[in-house]
């Protein structure tokens, strides 16, 4: 049996339910999707990039994904990462033959989990994520404000 | 008796209240409105939390700030809210809207609602349609307010996030077991310090409904 696959599958067919129930609401919900793996891995860190780096590194290391670029930029609020040979590719295949733009990132949240639990950040956002089954790349912007004085910091994302 | 879609059909979501409290005999009637919304199986599973406390207030405006405001920061960033008010063509009035919405200023009036309603449902085993039943309530409570001259809005924004829903639950003691309680959003009750524009702009009903099959406007003759 192809457990990836099994793994797959199931979570296509939660995401899908949940986005009948709740379409754009959906990706507001499900930001606790993987952090149980990532709280159990002792991830230490005096700051971002020392989280980030560590919380790739364990994500690797269980083979969720072949590799992860990061850069943070806009105002410091945009954390764009790069995620090639997602072993959840097949889910987000299946949404978008459904007719559902994926919108749940369990590696994304893994990341944000850490930087609220591991620094206190004041909270942080799922904003895009363009999954292209084609290359198996997969490009996610995820809004992290480590004050509340940062919501509000605005730029054009799209010069990032 | 009056025809209640006027009541309807005039009724606007309030977030400018003046400082006048809310009696306790119209907050009765706004509760007992709730109480008497259509619900699954009879289960009735909302309960309500009413707070008056500027504190308390003050800690759900500043929850909803933030995540309205986180939100929106990132849709200005990726250019969504400038497609949203490009409809507003002075441009310094339209920057200026766009900066109340991305600021998060646009949720944090709570903290100047007389009076903000947690609306919160019971998910104890048995229950059924919980979110469905809420939201019946939480419309008798804003037609109710409308009817006796109060106004009120419906606030969903600070309890959007399930991290913010837990955070929100934590702010009013309610028990934050996801099994236990859900909690839908916030009403907030006061009296009127703005005059919205009216009527807002709906759809036309024939852009709405469809006859026996769906997709199908024409109207069929009878009788």
């Amino acid at each position: 049996m192809d457990r990836n696959a099994l793994l797959n599958q199931m979570l296509y067919r939660m995401e899908e339910v949940f986005w009948h129930e709740l379409s754009d609401c959906a990706p507001w919900k499900t930001e606790y999707v993987g952090i149980d793996f990532i709280q159990a891995q002792d991830i230490k860190g005096k700051n971002e990039d020392e989280v980030i780096r560590a919380c790739i590194e364990r994500i690797k290391a269980a083979g969720l994904a072949e590799n992860i670029d990061y850069a943070i930029g806009g105002n410091g609020i945009l954390l764009k990462l790069q995620v090639r040979g997602c072993q959840l590719m097949l889910k987000e295949t299946m949404l978008r033959k459904g007719g559902i733009k994926p919108y749940n990132c369990p590696i994304a949240n893994m990341i944000r989990d850490q930087l609220i639990e591991k620094l206190g950040y004041e909270t942080t956002y799922l904003a895009d994520m363009a999954a292209d089954e084609k290359t198996g790349h997969c490009a996610l912007k995820v809004a992290i404000y480590a004050t509340p004085e940062k919501i509000g910091a605005v730029s054009d994302w799209s010069k990032e | 008796m009056e025809d209640i879609l006027d009541i309807m059909t005039s009724r606007k979501s309030i977030r400018r209240y003046n400082t006048d409290p809310v009696p306790d005999e119209m907050l009765d009637k706004i509760l007992e409105a709730a109480r008497w919304a259509p619900t699954g199986e009879n289960y009735q599973p909302w309960r309500f939390v009413v707070v008056r406390n500027q504190e308390t207030r003050n800690k759900i405006g500043d929850l909803a700030k933030v995540g309205s405001g986180s939100r929106m920061t990132a849709w200005y960033c990726l250019g969504h809210m400038q497609e949203r008010f490009a409809g507003i063509k002075d441009p310094v009035k339209r920057a200026e809207v766009l900066r109340f919405m991305y600021s998060g200023e646009v949720s944090e009036f709570a903290k100047k609602a007389p009076v903000v309603i947690a609306v919160i449902g019971s998910l104890m085993e048995g229950s059924v349609d919980v979110p469905y039943d809420l939201s019946a309530a939480i419309e008798n409570m804003l037609l109710m307010a409308h009817a006796m001259g109060l106004g009120g809005c419906w606030v969903h924004g600070p309890v959007a996030t399930t991290r913010d829903a837990k955070k929100f639950k934590e702010i009013l003691g309610i028990p934050t077991g996801m099994g236990e309680y859900k909690v839908i959003a916030y009403v907030s009750i006061g009296w009127a310090a703005e005059q919205r524009k009216y009527p807002r702009p709906k759809k036309n009903l024939e852009d709405l409904v469809y006859w026996e099959k769906f997709g199908q406007k024409e109207r069929p003759r009878h009788g």
